[in-house]
């Protein structure tokens, strides 16, 4: 697919012929140093997954071929990484394509047959592409509302991941003791001195902070802070909680602590591989299982170490995911 | 032994709970700590990470231009003959040209797709009202006495625009374009959002929880060099291709 990609690009500059001679040049002066072949490989990882060459048997054997798609995000590309390397490892025929864009545009590209499967959470699925405004009750209500939503398009959802990357508080330990906090109720007390820091949007949604003052009494005095600075502003003391993702790999430092959220206004967002009816059906069984058996791995702690490994350490997710498969017996 | 942690393993995930790989110890310290800059990342990441991203945005600004040059240069022609085309023209590439690009490249999703074609769409919009105005502006720059000595020299009017306008326009032509390289050089960081190619995919991928300052500097950087090397090219090119100018200024 990245190679039909390419080859349209160039058949592109033939045409912009003033360009070419340029081109020619720009690309021989640096072809020595590249071993990739492709132009748009992405930085996260490299088209399809290197190491495990296809299995030579396996149920996936003479299967049609299926193009697997994730959003331009670490987690998002751990999970394609592990889907797609787990399938090529029982024989299919797996193409991965790294970083399709937004929840919205990715699920256009699962429609339109761009791709044939990515990995979605339960809760975005449903407020972003169904526009459902009510919180589901629970996990299992989330998952099956959204399946409810996109089977009248043909299209289904296997089964959820243990995990959820949903929105969560976090503060410094030393502040949760001296103001014994443990659950986002407990903020309750602090009034318009706790301050609380997040990316603009968390003001106004209903997972963030209106579903907060509504279900909580809370009225803290709101920060805003980008996403990538969330970590940094905790620790320097610019905000007392700030908003983070469930699933971040700093979590696993010890240096902040997540306060519980009984009420579940940050919703329910367990990952699940969305497909057509239609590639499921042709695909068999072992496809299907194939699928769940990754799903039913991915614990917070896992998908948290996962992300550590590619945010942090800066790790590429392909390499992370198959050790990750390897260890657990599937790579 | 080996089987028997084998075999640990394997009640161990059918119970559930994952076996997880030990990461740690994988990454330099420069890395793991995001130190200002770390030339080891660079080195390993250059061949997986950085040229792809490199070779694709000069793919994206170079088609872009090329393309948005001769559909330019096609309209700058009409209206340097008729007249009265230019302000339609102007109209409708000024208008292209006030979109949004975030939401250009989003719109355009809808109807062509998430693909390299809707980003070529985009960047090649962005480009028709700087050229198109240049291209014009350095023909109407020929001075009548010039196109009556060409008449006079019995050109037809064809061969007075290829041997004559064109080349005097030259100047005005170059610099139409080296904005419009500079411009799209910029732009295309941010086709990462639809399409997953150019500098913009690391540049995003840097910020992403961290941010992590290599990745940053080195694929910002990688996007600064190259506007200024393009731009520094096209001025070489003007100079080869209009001596008389040179001459004219020594």
């Amino acid at each position: 697919m990245r190679g039909t990609k390419s080859g349209r690009l160039r058949t592109l500059i033939a045409s912009g012929s003033a360009a070419l001679a340029v081109v020619v040049g720009l690309t021989a002066c640096g072809s020595s140093s590249s071993s990739s072949s492709s132009s748009s490989s992405s930085s996260s990882s490299s088209a399809t997954t290197p190491a495990p060459a296809p299995a030579a048997s396996g149920p996936g054997v003479g299967k049609p071929a299926v193009t697997i798609g994730d959003k331009n995000f670490a987690e998002e590309n751990i999970l394609g990484a592990l889907y797609a390397q787990a399938l090529e490892a029982k024989g299919y025929n797996v193409t991965l394509k790294d970083n399709v864009g937004s929840s919205e545009i990715i699920y256009k590209a699962l429609t339109s047959g761009q791709i044939d499967m990515y990995p979605e959470y339960t809760g975005v699925l449903l407020s972003a592409v169904a526009g459902q405004t009510k919180n589901p009750s629970s996990a299992s209500a989330a998952a099956q509302e959204a399946k409810a939503f996109v089977e009248k398009h043909g299209i289904t959802l296997l089964e959820t991941t243990p995990f959820y990357d949903s929105n969560a508080l976090a503060t410094l330990p030393a502040y949760a003791q001296e103001h014994s906090l443990a659950s986002i109720a407990d903020l309750k007390p602090l009034g318009s001195g706790l301050k609380l820091g997040g990316p603009p949007e968390f003001a106004t949604r209903d997972e963030g902070l209106k579903g907060l003052v509504r279900e909580y009494g809370v009225k803290p005095t709101f920060v805003p802070i980008a996403i990538e600075l969330s970590y940094k502003a905790l620790e320097s003391g610019q905000v007392n909680v700030q908003n983070v993702f469930s699933t971040d790999g700093q979590l696993l430092s010890g240096k902040f602590k997540i306060l519980t959220d009984p009420k579940h206004v940050f919703g329910y967002q367990n990952v699940a591989p969305v497909l057509k009816k239609s590639v499921l059906a042709a695909e068999g069984p072992a496809f299907e299982q194939t699928l769940n058996r990754v799903s039913s791995l991915l614990t917070l702690k896992a998908i948290q170490q996962m992300n550590a490994a590619v945010s942090i350490d800066k790790q590429s997710a392909t390499s992370v995911a198959q050790q990750f498969l390897k260890a657990n017996g599937l790579g | 032994m080996a089987a028997a942690a084998g075999s640990i393993v394997a009640s161990v995930v059918a119970a559930g709970e994952p076996v997880i790989p030990n990461y740690g110890a994988q990454s330099s310290s420069c890395v793991v700590h995001n130190h200002l800059f770390c030339t080891d990342w660079v080195s390993h990441n250059w061949g997986p990470v950085l040229w792809p991203a490199l070779r694709g945005h000069i793919l994206l600004a170079l088609v872009a231009v090329g393309i948005g040059f001769v559909i330019s240069l096609a309209l700058a022609l009409a209206a340097y003959r008729y007249g009265c085309l230019e302000r339609p023209t102007t109209v409708i590439t000024t208008i292209l040209y006030t979109i949004p690009s975030l939401a250009l490249f989003e719109l355009l999703v809808a109807p062509v797709g998430p693909n390299v074609y809707s980003a070529e769409i985009a960047l090649v919009s962005y480009t028709l009202l700087i050229l198109f105005r240049n291209i014009l502006t350095g023909l109407r720059g020929v001075p009548a006495e010039v196109l009556e000595a060409a008449e006079g020299m019995g050109m037809s009017r064809r061969q007075a625009l290829v041997r004559v306008e064109l080349p005097l326009a030259l100047p005005a032509i170059v610099a139409g374009l080296r904005i419009a390289v500079v411009t799209i050089i910029a732009l295309a960081t941010i086709v990462y959002t639809i399409y997953n190619a150019g500098l913009g995919v690391p540049i995003h991928t840097a910020l992403g929880e961290g941010p992590f300052k290599t990745e940053l500097i080195a694929a910002g950087g990688l996007a600064i060099l190259l506007a200024l090397t393009a731009d520094a090219l096209l001025v070489l090119v003007q100079r080869l291709l209009t001596p008389w100018t040179r001459a004219r200024a020594t």
